[in-house]
């Protein structure tokens, strides 16, 4: 009854024989990825030109409002001596931003692909090595896998490498998340839309019945200031006319327009933004905590 | 073509490597066309203020400082003016002392003069009061004595007489 099936990213080309990788797939992810890359990439250049001292536009003052924000962010998580990575978190934080919301357009979110996620946080990943070498010495930081005691060193090394592989699947599995159950929505939608129209569409006499009760019910909640009936009336009286436009030939899913915007609004825009507040905001933590300040 | 999809967790190298690729990429986009160009401007308005504020505190101490000479110079032209004024005071002093020195100098001499003179008038007056005297004398003892005495002894007896009437004057 309920058909559905959740896949991951379309495949758009193979190419065979490539060396070093053998068959290399072009996928959905890259597609879209490009189109993110060029989307901020714009964004980026119309933001930062144009830029004066004084008698700023309103423009500028949003681009400075934003780099001010992300300037605060790092340096609230980081303190002042890691300024230089501040281009980082906010490239990945609006990567990550853009890349959750394009999705509500219809286009393939790359962040629901493990390997965007993973490749980010494979970057940081060296830099969280990095600073820990550089903080107590490459002696120290092997040294590190035997604390306490040298028998825990195998459980050291992989609590070191899910340091990556938690940024990348706990950003992956809230995109994921967000993705199956908008996919359940729509199925779960599809089948009630059947029901409820299969039913109200087979007869015409009931179709016109429901709205004029509806119309009824309506007047009624209006006339007495009663809210409950006001709405009801409402309810009645649209799933009534739907039911007679069905009736009269013109079929559509009716109940996916609007419904799912209610769900999307926590699980794609809210989602979408906190997941990617919350990568950069373990990036920052992770690397603070990697250089031992 | 049929569509292939990938499944839902799919461990792709290619993908892995072009998301880094692209998040480098992005990386210097974004560095170099926002964030570099952002951080240019804002510290140059900082830096813009502090002009503004480092020239407005230059003008406090230039005024400060034009303050501190104008008050000087009112202090030294306070304190001339004062000198000045003791000065004439003192000159003053010392020319009425030396005017009154002068004058009284001049009113001695006057004085002295003015003793001299008199004496001297007295003396010419007790000569000519003498030769008044003798005058009368001579035609009053010519009138008594009624004979002619040789002039030297007349005038050697005149002269005795009126000595002896001088000292008793």
């Amino acid at each position: 009854m309920m058909d559905l099936s959740i896949n991951g990213a379309k495949v758009l080309a193979t190419i065979e024989n490539v060396p070093l990788f053998g068959t290399v797939q072009i996928t959905q992810t890259l597609a879209c990825s490009w189109l993110v890359l060029l989307i901020i990439s714009a964004l980026c250049i119309w933001l930062g030109s144009g830029l004066k001292v004084t008698g700023i536009s309103r423009k500028q003052a949003v681009a400075e409002m934003a780099a001010t924000s992300l300037l605060n962010f790092v340096r609230g998580n980081m303190g002042t001596n890691f300024d230089h990575y501040i281009p980082l978190v906010g490239t990945i934080f609006v990567t990550s931003v853009v890349s959750n919301l394009i999705s509500l357009l219809g286009i393939w979110s790359p962040t629901a692909d493990l390997m965007t996620e993973l490749a980010w946080a494979l970057v940081v990943f060296v830099l969280i090595t990095y600073h820990k070498i550089k903080a107590s010495g490459i002696g120290g930081y092997l040294k590190g896998f035997l604390d306490p005691i040298f028998v825990m060193a195998p459980i050291n090394v992989m609590s070191e490498c899910f340091t990556p592989i938690s940024m990348a699947c706990r950003h992956f599995g809230n995109i994921l998340s967000g993705t199956v159950i908008s996919a359940l929505i729509y199925a779960a939608l599809a089948v009630a839309n059947n029901a409820l129209f299969g039913f109200l569409g087979s007869s015409l006499i009931a179709a016109v019945i429901l709205a004029m009760v509806g119309a009824g019910v309506l007047f009624y909640g209006r006339k007495a200031k009663k809210k409950f009936f006001f709405v009801l009336g409402i309810i009645l009286a649209v799933l009534g006319v739907l039911a007679v436009l069905t009736n009269l030939g013109a079929t559509y899913p009716w109940l996916m327009v609007g419904i799912p915007a209610i769900p999307s609004l926590y699980f794609d825009w809210f989602g979408g933004c906190i997941q990617a507040f919350i990568f950069c905001t373990l990036t920052t933590l992770f690397i603070k905590q990697a250089a031992g300040e | 073509m049929e569509t292939i999809y990938q499944s839902l967790v799919a461990v792709n190298p290619v993908t892995l490597i072009a998301q880094i690729c692209n998040l480098f990429i992005q990386l210097f986009i974004f560095k170099k066309f926002f964030w570099d160009k952002i951080l240019a401007i804002l510290d140059q308005r900082r830096q813009a203020a502090d002009q503004e504020i480092s020239d407005a505190k230059a003008a406090h101490a230039e005024a400060d400082a034009m303050k501190a000479t104008y008050e000087q110079n009112m202090k030294q032209a306070q304190e001339k003016a004062d000198s000045i004024l003791a000065n004439a005071q003192k000159t003053a002093t010392l020319r009425s002392e030396e005017i009154i020195g002068q004058a009284q100098a001049a009113a001695a001499q006057i004085k002295s003069k003015a003793s001299a003179d008199i004496a001297l008038e007295k003396k010419k007056a007790i000569n000519d009061a003498k030769n008044e005297i003798s005058g009368l004398a001579m035609a009053i003892a010519g009138k008594v004595v009624e004979r002619e005495l040789n002039p030297a002894d007349q005038a050697g007896m005149i002269d005795r007489f009126i000595d002896e009437l001088g000292d008793n004057v």
